[in-house]
C-alpha cells in the first residue's frame, strides 16, 4: 500500500497545490504552486529509481516515468516563469489565484493520464486536460484569445469523441481496457483494428497531428507565453503517449504504417507552413507540430525509433518551453508577435536574444542537442525498415523547417538599426536558460533512458 | 427488445434533425434535454435486458438524467439568461444551410452511416440497425459544422457524446462503470468551462463585433 502511494505522489502534490491555492490568503497561490511543483519534481526524480509498478489502476513503467519527469520539469519552470510574467498581462480574465489553481489541476490531469492502467481512464485524463486548460488560454482577456480558447475546446473535444468511439470498439472486442491485460492478449479482428486506428486519429487531434491540427497554431499563437510553453512541451506528448500505448498493444503492420504516414504528413505540412509564417509564436507552434510528427514516426517504427521518440519528447519539452518563455520576453518589450516589426533583439535584449537563437537551433534538431540524436535514432530505424527514399523525403522537410525557423529567428535577432538602446527584461529569462541547458544535458542521459525503456525496445 | 431500441434510435435521429432545423438556441437546448432522457430510457431498458450486469446500467441511467438531462441544460440556460436580456429570442443569425439543403444532407449522412456500418462492421458485430449511432454521430458533426453559434456547436458535441453512449450500450454492451462515470464528469466540467468561455466570447462580440477572423487561420 505504501509503495502504491509513492507512485501517485506527483498527482497528489499537484492536486493538493490546486486545492490549497483556493485559500484566500495573500501569495498562498504562488508559494503553494512553487512548493507543489518542487515536490512533484522531487517525487518524479525519486520514481526513476523505483521498480516499475503495474497493479490496480496504475501502470508505471519506464515510458511513464520519463513522461512524469518531463511534465514535472516543465511544470516547475512554468510556475517560476509565471510569477513574473503574469504581472505584465493587462486585462486578466481572472485573478492570479484561479490561474494557479487551473495550472495545478492541468498538471495533475497530465500526471494522471500517463500513470493509469486503463485506456478509458487515459481518455478521461486527456479530456480533463482540455477542461482544465481551456480557460488558461484566455488568461489575457481579449476577443482573439477567447475565440482561440473556444476553438480549442470544440475541435479537441470533437477529436477526442473519435478516440472515445475507439475505446468503445476496443472494449467491445477485447472485453477489457486494462493496458497490461491488452498487452498480454488481445483479439485480432477488424473491430479491434478499427478501434486502434480511430484511437490514433482521436488522440492525434490533441497532439496536433495532421489533419486535425488546426487548433494548435491558433492556441499557441494567442495563449500567454507560460501556457504556450506547457502546452507545447508536455500536453502534446501526453496525447502522443496514448498513441504509443495503442501501438504497443497492437503492433500490426497496418497500424504502424498508418501512424508512420500520419507522422510524415505532419512533418511535411508543419515544415511547409513554417516557411509562410509572419507570427513568431505561430511559427514555433508549427515547429512543435513538426516534432510531434517525428515522435509519431519514432513510435510507429519501435525499437530505436521509439528510443529516439522519447529522447525528442524530453529534449523538446525543455527546449521548446525555453523558446516560448523567451517569446514572452520578446513580446513584453515589443508588444507584437509580427516578425516584420521585431528586430535588433541582440542589442535590446542580449541575454534573451542569444538564448532564443540557441534554443531555436535546439528545437530544429541542430547538433549537439538531444533532438538531433533522437532524430538520428529515428532515421536509423526508418532506413532499416523502409529504405533511404522515405528517409530522404523526411530529411528534406526537416531541412526546410530548420532553415525557415533559424533564418526568421536570426532575422529578428541580428537585423536592425545600430545603437538600439538596451532594455531590461521584464521576465525571468534565467528559467529559459536553465531549461535550455537541461535540454543540452539530456544527451548525456540517453544510455539511462535506454535502460529504463528496455522492456519496450 | 431490439425493435424498441430501433424506435429509440430513430427518435434520437429525428430529434437531431429538429435541432438542425431549429434556429432558436433555447429550443435546441430543450431538444437536447429530451434526447438525453431518451438515452436514459435506453439505458434502463438495456439494464432490464441484461440483469447479469447488476445495477450499474440503472445508476448510469440516473447519472444521465441528472447530468445530461437536467444539469447541463440548466447550466446552458442560465448562461443564456446572464448574457441576453431576452434569452428565448437568441437565435442562429446566419444559418449556413437552408431547411431543404439540411434535409438532403441529413439523408445523405444517414445513408453514409448505414453503408459504413454495413460494409465494415456488420459482418463482425451482427447487430441489426447498429448503423443508427453512426448516423447520429454524423448528424451531430453536421450540427457543429453548419452553425456558427457557440451554444449550438456545444450541443452538437454533446449529441456526439450521446451517440457514443448509444453505440457502446447497444452494439458493445457498455463501457466499464468507472470509465462512464469519468466521461460524464468530464462532460460536466467541459460544459461549465465552455459556458464561461462562450459568455466572455459572446459579450465581447456583442461589444466589439467579429474582429478575430484575420488572426486565427487554423
Amino acid at each position: 500500500m505504501s509503495q502504491h502511494i509513492i507512485y501517485i505522489l506527483p498527482i497528489f502534490f499537484s492536486f493538493i497545490g490546486a486545492v490549497v491555492c483556493i485559500l484566500p490568503v495573500r501569495f498562498v497561490d504562488r508559494t503553494m504552486s512553487v512548493t507543489a511543483s518542487a515536490l512533484s519534481l522531487a517525487s518524479a526524480v525519486y520514481l526513476l529509481f523505483q521498480p516499475d509498478y503495474i497493479e490496480g489502476y496504475l501502470y508505471i513503467d519506464g515510458l511513464s516515468k520519463l513522461l512524469i519527469l518531463t511534465i514535472a520539469l516543465v511544470y516547475m519552470s512554468t510556475v517560476l516563469y509565471s510569477l513574473s510574467y503574469l504581472k505584465h498581462i493587462e486585462n486578466l480574465l481572472f485573478q492570479h489565484r484561479l490561474y494557479y489553481i487551473l495550472l495545478n489541476i492541468f498538471v495533475a490531469t497530465m500526471f494522471f493520464s500517463v500513470s493509469v492502467d486503463n485506456l478509458g481512464l487515459i481518455w478521461v485524463g486527456v479530456e480533463a486536460t482540455t477542461v482544465s486548460s481551456a480557460l488558461l488560454i484566455a488568461t489575457e482577456n481579449n476577443q482573439v484569445t477567447v475565440e482561440s480558447a473556444w476553438r480549442y475546446v470544440i475541435i479537441v473535444s470533437t477529436g477526442l469523441v473519435i478516440s472515445l468511439i475507439a475505446i468503445t470498439f476496443i472494449y467491445g472486442s477485447a472485453g477489457t481496457l486494462s493496458l497490461h491485460e491488452l498487452l498480454l492478449h488481445h483479439p485480432d479482428n477488424r473491430v479491434f483494428l478499427i478501434g486502434i486506428l480511430l484511437g490514433i486519429v482521436g488522440f492525434g487531434t490533441k497532439a496536433g497531428i495532421f489533419p486535425m491540427h488546426t487548433w494548435l497554431p491558433d492556441v499557441h499563437g494567442k495563449a500567454p507565453a507560460p501556457v504556450s510553453a506547457i502546452f507545447s512541451a508536455v500536453l502534446l506528448p501526453v496525447a502522443l503517449y496514448a498513441i504509443a500505448r495503442l501501438i504497443q498493444i497492437f503492433p500490426a503492420h497496418t497500424i504502424k504504417l498508418f501512424a508512420l504516414v500520419l507522422g510524415v504528413l505532419t512533418v511535411a505540412v508543419a515544415a511547409l507552413m513554417m516557411t509562410v509564417q509572419s507570427n513568431y509564436k505561430r511559427m514555433f507552434a508549427y515547429s512543435s507540430m513538426e516534432n510531434m510528427g517525428m515522435i509519431l514516426i519514432g513510435f510507429s517504427l519501435g525499437g530505436y525509433g521509439l528510443l529516439g521518440a522519447v529522447v525528442i519528447i524530453i529534449s523538446h519539452g525543455l527546449a521548446k518551453s525555453s523558446v516560448f518563455f523567451l517569446t514572452g520576453d520578446v513580446l513584453s518589450i515589443s508588444h507584437t508577435t509580427d516578425m516584420q516589426k521585431v528586430n535588433g533583439l541582440i542589442q535590446r535584449l542580449p541575454r534573451a536574444a542569444s538564448t532564443l537563437f540557441v534554443a531555436a537551433m535546439a528545437v530544429t534538431g541542430a547538433p549537439p542537442f538531444a533532438i538531433f540524436v533522437g532524430e538520428l535514432f529515428i532515421f536509423s530505424a526508418l532506413i532499416a525498415q523502409y529504405g533511404w527514399l522515405l528517409a530522404l523525403v523526411v530529411i528534406l522537410f526537416l531541412a526546410i523547417a530548420f532553415i525557415a525557423v533559424n533564418f526568421k529567428t536570426g532575422k529578428m535577432i541580428f537585423t536592425g538599426k545600430e545603437n538600439i538602446k538596451r532594455e531590461h527584461s521584464r521576465t525571468e529569462t534565467w528559467v529559459a536558460i536553465v531549461n535550455l541547458v537541461l535540454s543540452f544535458l539530456a544527451v548525456l542521459f540517453i544510455p539511462y533512458f535506454e535502460t529504463l525503456l528496455k522492456n519496450l525496445l | 427488445m431490439n425493435q424498441i431500441f430501433e424506435v429509440l434510435g430513430f427518435l434520437l435521429i429525428v430529434f437531431t434533425l429538429l435541432m438542425q432545423w431549429e434556429i432558436h438556441v433555447q429550443r435546441i437546448i430543450i431538444l437536447f434535454a429530451a434526447s438525453s432522457f431518451i438515452i436514459a430510457l435506453f439505458l434502463v431498458l438495456l439494464g432490464l435486458n441484461r440483469p447479469h450486469e447488476e445495477n450499474m446500467l440503472f445508476v448510469l441511467a440516473g447519472l444521465t438524467i441528472v447530468v445530461r438531462g437536467i444539469t447541463i441544460p440548466v447550466v446552458m440556460n442560465k448562461a443564456l439568461h446572464r448574457l441576453y436580456k431576452k434569452p428565448w429570442r437568441v437565435r442562429e443569425d446566419k444559418p449556413m444551410m437552408g431547411v431543404g439543403g439540411s434535409i438532403l444532407l441529413s439523408l445523405v449522412l444517414i445513408t453514409i452511416g448505414y453503408f459504413i456500418y454495413q460494409n465494415s462492421l456488420y459482418s463482425v458485430l451482427k447487430v441489426r440497425s447498429g448503423s443508427v449511432p453512426f448516423a447520429l454521430f454524423l448528424q451531430a458533426s453536421l450540427l457543429i459544422i453548419s452553425h456558427k453559434h457557440a451554444y449550438i456547436q456545444m450541443i452538437g458535441f454533446l449529441v456526439m457524446e450521446n451517440a457514443v453512449v448509444m453505440l457502446s450500450g447497444w452494439v458493445f454492451g457498455g463501457l466499464p462503470f468507472i470509465v462512464e462515470a469519468g466521461v460524464i464528469l468530464d462532460l460536466l466540467g467541459l460544459v461549465v468551462v465552455s459556458s464561461l468561455i462562450i459568455r466572455v466570447r459572446e459579450s465581447s462580440i456583442l461589444r466589439e463585433g467579429d474582429t478575430y477572423e484575420s488572426e486565427l487561420r487554423g
